[in-house]
């Protein structure tokens, strides 16, 4: 039922995303957009500064309070510190009371979700954060507490580190839900939600042009859809010019051969629409759901 | 002019009063929080929710507007992430985390860390047999920056007061620098042992098993010299902490190499994603023991100094350790937590 919608989405989005379907435990199917790799490394980096920030906060608040100078190995400690604690709180505070999303996610309109559709559990949230740990941030602590110019063992302990980062942070590239290590091991996944908002209805209540079955017969939901997209388009001379192209090609494929003043054109494909979707849904709710013009009509009671 | 009627459009009519208010408390949470919400809202919610995931059933199956079913679709998936969302704090979720979930998968993992105790301990035996015998093994066995200029070439003397006896170098180098390099030291080991599950669990229990080949090179050598009690004490102090925390890495290694090896009756994603939070507890409650380790190697080894305490000190963590694992064996929670 609500794959339907797939083509049509695919037409007028233009994006094509991977699509999965989660079962709420009311039985209800929702289709969850994953989010791709890019919004992922946009929230990640978000995140990363807003820590980085408060870190840096964080220890110019220490050092102002103890006033005895420290020296650099033992300032670094306490940085290496701060930014352990903060970046675990941070990721598991906010994912945990904001609804599974981080100020970086909220930003790029992603979600943490249950795979299977349940309800996200704390130490779903715990383990997928925990394991950033391991993944990312200690092979990444270690590879620059090696001295900069490195010989000898130490530039192959390096390459080591270095290589595993490379090969965790390739892991969503490797699967076709883009899970990181951390998601594989908690069972989440990264979703994308961005608001979608009610716009007004299309539909007229008066019929001002009267259309006959045969008429509406040409046309099926996908076109009906892509109708409405179009008239949902805000004003402007281009939206309008693509009106009187469409309409006047309506009219020749349905042969309406009243001419349609430009003026009156919006009106027009208006009751066409109210027309057509009428007609189309009538003949769904008799089982008759017709994808698009393609599809033979149903037949003539 | 003839009126038009449709039945979609009736529908959106007498629903979305219902819909709009329950996006105004969706959106409201978003923003700031679950707790701006009044305690009618709060009832209200889960009931709007319903409403609304019916409301769209309906659609999808009588309406033709792709806007609505787009709204309602997006409307629903944010409700029910406000409904089934989790709704502790991170006080609270970390409590459990080390009341209920960390002891647990420990218990959990009884066979994983009893496999990962005997590769450690084979590792000591050979150890100890090989240095024993000869004491050059021990330089094979040891890396430079390990052994710290310990080795066949040290005298009684030396290691008594250089190493085991050792004067405290004072507060910040030896809880703060010196803790620190520890840290990352067993951090790394720990990382590996872990990571390394994915690859079938051989390279953990060989990395183990080397961990093993090492301390038992120490005690080999220091049995030599007459020091073993004293070795023992130097090093149960904060050892015991410190290598359970590396079995630990390596059993939650371990249970991830087993969900991979044999997944039973569901797909090895799935069954990962099923057992996957005992591996992630283990491994995460295990950063938090490296970190202890770390803290008391740091500090407590080298302010105090005399055996008998030593030991008793190592003796009183590992109760401590094994008694935190298996308390709170009784589930106090109502069911599953969300």
């Amino acid at each position: 039922m609500a794959q339907r919608l797939d083509r049509i989405n695919r037409f007028l989005d233009g994006v094509r995303r991977n699509r999965r379907e989660i079962i709420s435990p009311e039985g209800i199917a929702l289709e969850v957009d994953v989010a791709n790799n890019g919004e992922r490394l946009t929230a990640f980096v978000i995140d990363f500064l807003f820590w980085m920030l408060a870190t840096g906060l964080l220890y110019f608040m220490l050092a102002l309070l103890i006033i005895e100078r420290v020296s650099g190995a033992v300032a670094m400690t306490i940085v290496f510190f701060i930014a352990f604690l903060l970046r675990n709180l941070y990721f598991i505070h906010f994912e945990l009371t904001s609804q599974g999303s981080t100020p970086g996610k909220r930003i790029a309109n992603l979600r943490v979700i249950d795979r299977g559709g349940g309800p996200l559990l704390p130490g779903a949230v715990v383990a997928r954060n925990l394991t950033r740990e391991v993944e990312i941030f200690l092979p990444l602590g270690l590879f620059f507490s090696l001295p900069r110019v490195a010989s000898g063992s130490d530039f192959w302990i390096a390459a080591a580190y270095l290589g595993w980062i490379l090969m965790i942070s390739a892991l969503p590239f490797f699967n076709r839900d883009h899970l990181r290590a951390g998601d594989l091991i908690a069972g989440t996944m990264v979703i994308s939600v961005p608001r979608r908002h009610l716009l007004a209805e299309l539909v007229e209540t008066e019929a001002k042009y009267a259309f006959t079955r045969n008429q509406l017969e040409v046309y099926g939901a996908f076109e009906l859809q892509v109708l409405e997209e179009l008239l949902r388009r805000p004003a402007s001379p281009d939206t309008s010019r693509v009106r009187e192209q469409v309409c006047s090609r309506i009219c020749s494929k349905i042969g309406w051969t009243d001419p349609v003043p430009p003026a009156e054109t919006a009106e027009f494909l208006k009751a066409f629409y109210t027309a057509e979707r009428a007609h189309l849904e009538r003949e769904q709710l008799f089982g008759h759901f017709r994808a698009d013009k393609t599809e033979p009509p149903a037949m003539r009671r | 002019m003839p009126k038009i009627s449709l039945r979609s459009a009736e529908f959106r009519k007498s629903r979305e009063t219902a819909w709009r208010t329950l996006d105004d408390l969706i959106s409201r949470v978003e923003s700031r929080g679950i707790t701006q919400l009044s305690a009618d809202e709060l009832q209200q919610l889960p009931l709007l929710y319903r409403a609304t995931a019916s409301s769209l059933s309906v659609a999808r199956s009588i309406a033709l507007d792709r806007n609505l079913i787009l709204y309602l679709e997006n409307l629903v998936l944010r409700a029910f992430f406000v409904v089934y969302g989790p709704r502790v704090g991170i006080l609270e979720a970390l409590r459990q985390f080390l009341r209920r979930d960390f002891p647990k998968a420990v218990r959990s993992a009884i066979w994983h860390i009893a496999l990962a105790t005997i590769a450690v301990a084979a590792g000591v035996v050979v150890g100890i047999v090989l240095v024993a015998s000869n004491e050059a093994w021990f330089n094979a066995f040891v890396p430079e920056a390990l052994a710290g200029g310990r080795g066949p070439a040290s005298t009684t003397a030396q290691l008594r007061d250089d190493e085991i006896f050792a004067p405290w170098p004072g507060f910040i180098q030896s809880f703060v620098v010196f803790a620190n390099a520890l840290f990352r030291n067993n951090a790394t080991v720990g990382i590996m042992i872990f990571g390394l599950g994915i690859a079938g669990g051989v390279p953990t229990l060989l990395l183990l098993g080397y961990q093993g080949l090492m301390l038992g090179a120490f005690l080999a050598l220091h049995y030599k010299r007459g020091l073993l009690l004293d070795f023992i004490g130097w090093i149960s102090i904060h050892g015991v902490t410190e290598l359970g925390s590396l079995i630990l890495c390596g059993a939650g290694g371990l249970v991830i190499a087993e969900k991979v090896l044999f997944p039973g009756r569901y797909a090895r994603l799935d069954n990962l994603a099923r057992n996957g939070t005992v591996a992630a507890a283990l491994a995460g409650g295990a950063v938090l023991m490296v970190f202890a380790a770390g803290f008391i190697e740091g500090g407590l080894r080298q302010l105090v100094s005399n055996t008998p305490a030593r030991l008793a000190i190592g003796l009183a963590t590992g109760v401590f350790w094994i008694s935190y694992f298996l308390s709170n064996r009784k589930s106090t929670g109502n069911g599953a937590t969300t």
